[in-house]
Order: C-alpha cells, then sequence, then structure tokens
C-alpha cells in the first residue's frame, strides 16, 4: 500500500511542476479529502464506542435460548451444628448412576450385571426404563456409596455414567434423629429442622455438587449431653424393662432444648431415619401425678391458698359414677405442701374444685397446655382436651388424667412454673446472642417461688426421694399414669415420669423422663411407680450432664452430705 | 504524510499482536481459573467428607466404650473448678454455653 501511495505522489508531483497556478488548489483538494476520511473515521469509532458504553451501561440482553434455565437437579444445604459447633448434618459429594438408554447395548446383561453389584436394585424397573429408547437419561441409583460405584463402574458397561451429586449425611446418626428429620433424593428438607432449614434459612439450588456457602444452622442441643440422656434412658429401659424411653432436658429460662431423647427396646427394623418414634414431642400421654404441679400452682398463684393451708382429704370425692381415692390414704387432713409431696389426688382435685372450671380452663390456658404447639421441627402432637370441664373432668384433669399432652408442651409449662412466672416456648435453635423476646407471665413470682421451694422438699423428704443428687439442690415430682386401656385404666401398665429442676435455688435446667410401661424387679420391690424407677433415673442423668453443662455444685451442701469420701 | 501513515500502520500492527496477546494470555488464565476452581470445589467436597468422616469417628456412641476401658469415668462435679474471674471453666473457655 506504502509503494502504491508514494507512486500517485509522484503521478502527482509533475503535474504540479507544470502547471503552478494551479498546486495551491490541489493541495487544497488534498487536504479537503483527508479531513473528510479522518472525520469519517473519527465518527466511526465515535459510533462505536457509544454503542461500547451503551452497552456496557445496559449490560448484554442474553439471547433468547439461555433465558429458560434449566431446573436444578439437586439442592445445596447449609451444615447444622450443635450448641458447641459439633457438626450433625452435612452435604458431602457422591456418585450417582444414569444411563443413556440410546447407548445401552444389551440390557439384560446390564440389568443383571448390575442387579449383582448394587443390592436392592429392582431389575424389573431398570429394563423397563431402558426399553424407552426415546428418552436420553435414566437415573439407575443415586448417591452410592464410592466402593459400589468403582465396582459398577468396573463393569465397564457402555451407555452408563456417574454425576457427582450432594447427599445429606448424618455423622452422629441415630443421636437427636428425631428432630433433625430427612431429606428427599434432592436433597430438599421433607420432616422435622430440615424442613425448617428450607422455609427459614434457604437452599440453593445446584447442577452436579457444588457446597452451599451459607452460615451452619446452630442448634440449642448438645451432643454429649444428648448422648448422655440416651444412655441412662437405655440403662433404665433394662434396668427396669420398660417397652420405651423419653427424656427431655430444656433450659428454663430461654425454652431451649439441650437434649432430647426417644427410645424403644424392640428394634425398628423397617423404620428408616424419617421415621424415627418420638415420644417427646410426637405423640400426647397422661403424665398423672405430674400435673400436680400445674394444679399446685394455680392454687398459689390464686393467692387463697398458702402452703400451710389445710385440705381434708379424708373422705373420697364423688363425681358421677367416679370415686376418686388416694392410692394409699393419709387418713387426715393434710397441707397443701404434704398433698404435693404425698401426691394426693383428693387433694389436687379439691384444689381443682375450689378454682373452679373457668380458672382451671383459663390457668391451663395461660401454660400452652390446651392450645396445639409448634416449634422449628414441625407441629407437635396436638394435646387431647376434655371437650367440657364438669366435675369429673375437672378432678381427673387437677391429678393429670383425661388430658393427654405431649411431654415437650408440659415442661414448657413447668419451666415456665419453675423459672418464675415467664412464658417459655421450646425451642431447637441456639439462642446464644439473640435478644429475648418478650414473652409475657403466666404466674406470679412469688408464687414460683413457693413452688420451686416445693419440689425441692418433694425430693428431700416427699416420693421424688430418689432423685437427690449430692450438692445439686435437685427438686422434681413424681407422676405414675395408668395407660388407658380397653374399657378402662390397667393398673400394671404404666408410664412413669420424673420432672426434676436444678439447681433449685435458681434453677438452670429441666430434665423430664418418661418410661413406658416398667416393670417391677427386686430393686423397686416389685413396684412400677415413678418415686421407683423415673426419679432415680432423672437423678442419675443429672448427676451426669451437670457437669457438662457447667453448673457448679453448692458446695457447702457437698461438704454437709460428706461426699468428700 | 508519509511518517504519520507509516507510524498508524506500525501501531495498528502492534497492537493487532498485543490484542492477539492478550486474549491468548485471557484464555490461558481461563482455563488455569478453571482448573483451580474445579480443584477447589474437589477440596472443598473431600473437606466436607473428612469433617463429616470425623464427626462419624469422634460420636459419643463410640468414643465412650473407648473411654471407658482406658478406665475413664464421666466428669464428675469435683472436677469443676472456678476460676479467679469467677466463672467456670467449660464455662469460660466455651462461649457457646
Amino acid at each position: 500500500m506504502g509503494a502504491f501511495l508514494r507512486q500517485r505522489a509522484h503521478e502527482i508531483r509533475p503535474a504540479v511542476r507544470a502547471n503552478p497556478s494551479r498546486r495551491g488548489q490541489d493541495g487544497r483538494t488534498l487536504r479537503r479529502r483527508a479531513l473528510m476520511i479522518v472525520l469519517g473515521a473519527a465518527l466511526a469509532f465515535v459510533l462505536v464506542s457509544a454503542r461500547l458504553v451503551e452497552l456496557s451501561l445496559k449490560g448484554v440482553h442474553a439471547p433468547l435460548l439461555s433465558q429458560v434455565e434449566a431446573p436444578p437437579s439437586n439442592y445445596a444445604r447449609p451444615d447444622i451444628v450443635d450448641r458447641n459447633g459439633r457438626l450433625l448434618a452435612t452435604d458431602v459429594a457422591v456418585p450417582s448412576l444414569y444411563a443413556d438408554p440410546a447407548l445401552v447395548l444389551d440390557r439384560d446383561e446390564a440389568a443383571e450385571k448390575l442387579a449383582a453389584v448394587l443390592p436392592g436394585l429392582d431389575q424389573e424397573e431398570l429394563r423397563r426404563d431402558l426399553a424407552g429408547k426415546s428418552r436420553r437419561f435414566v437415573w439407575v441409583r443415586r448417591g452410592l456409596a464410592p466402593r459400589l460405584a468403582q465396582a459398577a463402574h468396573d463393569l465397564g458397561l457402555p451407555g452408563f455414567g456417574f454425576r457427582n451429586e450432594l447427599r445429606r449425611a448424618y455423622p452422629l446418626e441415630p443421636l437427636a434423629a428425631e428432630v433433625i428429620g430427612s431429606v428427599d433424593t434432592d436433597n430438599r428438607g421433607r420432616a422435622g429442622l430440615e424442613r425448617y432449614v428450607d422455609s427459614a434459612i434457604g437452599i440453593d439450588g445446584v447442577h452436579g455438587a457444588t457446597l452451599s456457602g451459607r452460615v451452619p444452622v446452630r442448634l440449642s442441643l448438645d451432643t454429649g449431653v444428648t448422648h448422655s440422656l440416651r444412655d441412662e434412658l437405655a440403662t433404665a429401659l433394662r434396668r427396669f424393662g420398660a417397652r420405651a424411653a423419653a427424656g427431655l432436658v430444656m433450659d428454663v429460662d430461654t425454652g431451649e432444648v439441650v437434649a432430647t431423647a426417644s427410645i424403644e427396646r424392640e428394634p425398628q427394623p423397617t423404620r428408616a431415619h424419617k421415621e424415627a418414634i418420638d415420644r417427646v414431642a410426637g405423640g400426647t400421654y397422661e403424665l398423672g401425678s405430674l400435673f400436680k404441679i400445674v394444679t399446685v400452682a394455680m392454687a398459689l398463684d390464686g393467692g387463697k391458698r398458702g402452703i400451710g393451708s389445710i385440705l381434708d382429704v379424708t373422705k373420697p370425692l364423688v363425681a358421677g359414677r367416679y370415686t376418686i381415692e388416694d392410692p394409699h390414704p393419709a387418713g387426715r387432713p393434710l397441707t397443701l405442701s404434704e398433698v404435693f409431696t404425698l401426691s394426693s389426688n383428693v387433694g389436687a382435685g379439691l384444689l381443682a374444685l375450689e378454682a373452679g372450671p373457668e380458672r382451671q380452663k383459663e390457668f391451663l390456658d395461660r401454660l400452652g397446655l390446651l392450645m396445639p404447639m409448634i416449634t422449628e421441627a414441625g407441629a407437635v402432637a396436638e394435646p387431647l382436651v376434655p371437650g367440657q370441664f364438669g366435675r369429673a373432668e375437672q378432678i381427673t384433669v387437677a391429678y393429670g388424667h383425661g388430658l393427654a399432652v405431649a411431654p415437650i408442651q408440659f415442661a414448657a409449662a413447668a419451666a415456665s412454673i419453675i423459672n418464675g412466672g415467664e412464658r417459655v416456648l421450646p425451642t431447637y435453635l441456639s439462642s446464644i446472642g439473640q435478644p429475648q423476646p418478650v414473652r409475657g407471665r403466666t404466674l406470679s413470682a412469688a408464687a414460683s417461688s413457693r413452688m420451686r421451694e416445693l419440689m425441692r422438699l418433694n425430693v428431700t423428704e416427699g416420693t421424688g426421694k430418689r432423685a437427690g443428687v449430692p450438692g445439686y439442690d435437685v427438686g422434681g415430682k413424681t407422676g405414675t399414669a395408668e395407660m388407658a386401656d380397653k374399657g378402662g385404666y390397667a393398673e400394671k401398665r404404666v408410664i412413669a415420669s420424673f420432672l426434676a429442676a436444678f439447681p433449685m435455688k435458681s434453677p438452670r435446667y429441666l430434665v423430664l423422663v418418661s418410661l413406658f410401661e416398667p416393670h417391677g424387679t427386686p430393686e423397686t420391690d416389685g413396684d412400677v411407680t415413678a418415686g421407683t424407677n423415673a426419679a432415680p433415673t432423672a437423678g442419675r442423668i443429672i448427676a451426669r450432664i451437670a457437669p457438662q453443662l457447667g453448673v457448679f455444685p453448692d458446695t457447702g451442701k457437698v461438704a454437709e452430705l460428706g461426699l468428700g469420701e | 504524510m508519509r511518517m504519520p501513515i507509516v507510524a498508524a500502520l506500525l501501531m495498528a500492527l502492534s497492537s493487532a499482536f498485543l490484542v492477539y496477546g492478550l486474549s491468548y494470555d485471557t484464555r490461558q488464565m481461563e482455563a488455569r481459573v478453571n482448573d483451580r476452581e474445579r480443584l477447589a470445589e474437589k477440596l472443598r467436597n473431600d473437606i466436607a467428607v473428612l469433617k463429616a468422616e470425623r464427626a462419624h469417628l469422634a460420636r459419643p456412641e463410640r468414643i465412650e466404650p473407648l473411654a471407658r476401658a482406658q478406665g475413664l469415668k464421666p466428669s464428675t462435679e469435683k472436677q469443676l473448678a472456678r476460676d479467679v474471674a469467677g466463672t467456670g471453666i467449660i464455662t469460660g473457655s466455651n462461649p457457646n454455653r
């Protein structure tokens, strides 16, 4: 190009020389042309840069094709950790086996070989899936163990491949499994806290196996305490020949569930993780004399009764065709505190009648015992409330029959009675660093203080003696409820429960233990009442978990009881 | 007229080389970043598996019999001590309690 220009210049120059008069005019034309070219180029540049600026400001509109995003193949979930940061649930990438039916050469051979390697693979179904040649993608098995994936890979079948997917792992299973819940094959929460994570915290749809970048969900549960609770319940199950055992440890101020466990004597072979029986929140039971905590608190809160006031319990109570008697009648009038520590049914019935149905219902409602309750792990089994509060219902509810509630719901009510009268809502989430919500009051601080004294008294000299732990100032109440049977109540089939709190001077934790259908043993003199089985179990649990929870013993009392050994 | 044109040509040529070099480097870099990202994801997944395995191996159910075989027992209230500030060792060392 350079040569061409030079040649042109050469051609022009002689002409210019030949006619000097036209020289200036030619130079002007040339400059004008050059200027026009430069201007044209400049204009083009301005246009291009203007378009660039416009694009960078507005962003490029993606072509229509990619606007339809493929649905995510699975979901990344945040980890779940306990209150101390120990891992309870996490996502791990695992290979999933898929097939491209169009590329499978011999589907009978493939199905047979795969069934030999992968246990539980339905050969018929796989053969049917592979027969549909129009489909290009069929899942064979999702979430394979690495060893099985290798074995399947080693078969060298054409048309089969692996794709990494996220799968939920529960390293501490079965610890707290009934609360944590489960997920489906796409890693979406299906039950329990996993479902709560979906709705309240959020999960991210992903292609392949990209882990979630979200902050772990911190629960209120303590792994160590939960294990101790499970272990002691399992021991009690064996010792007292019970059919099942359930237990709960709750912070009385915040309602945080520190530990929960529900174990069955007969293993449930067909029940997987997702269907673990939860007797703490998933079933309602008549809890028997535990309800006297509520009844006596109601009497004290009304201000009409003090702990020294006398009740005439010598005569049985009659309500319609029922006669309510005490199993071991005192034979004399009792004070209110004796009604509690000797667990007098007649006394509790008298207190309920005295308060009247309206007041009794209102008080139960204020403690949250009549309404359905919801926690992060889902709905708690709904309480079974008698349709009306007639004389018979008033008396039976007063000593814990006729009103069935889930243990966790009763524990929340009891926590409120113990903690000075603040309403308690059970939660499975850690409330560290969260402001305490204002929850309202359920009863007077004075009545709550009296109740703490009564519960302590019941352990030092009442039915709960065996729950005592030196130094820990344990207080509590026994409850032995006969189980409703065909046409009445069976006397030997009982639910033996103990509700304890410690240390009673300023309670921090509540422990609820329920043993279902315990048997009499030589150790209990053939007895099945809660004082002989549930109470000592609660005592053992407290002795074990209190140091773990960092609760200090009352050292003065340790010396006094000679615990130095 | 000659010099500016030649200079412009040279500049056009060199910038073409420069642009090509840059885009080549960028593609290389992209490939490297992709590799790294894939490696990071793989490592993250490995870490997740190891964390899960560690938690599984340290589950109390498994540790307890091992600890008892060593002659260890659950901690008792006698092992609790208050430090100078009046908080317990467990309470003090663990902000989550």
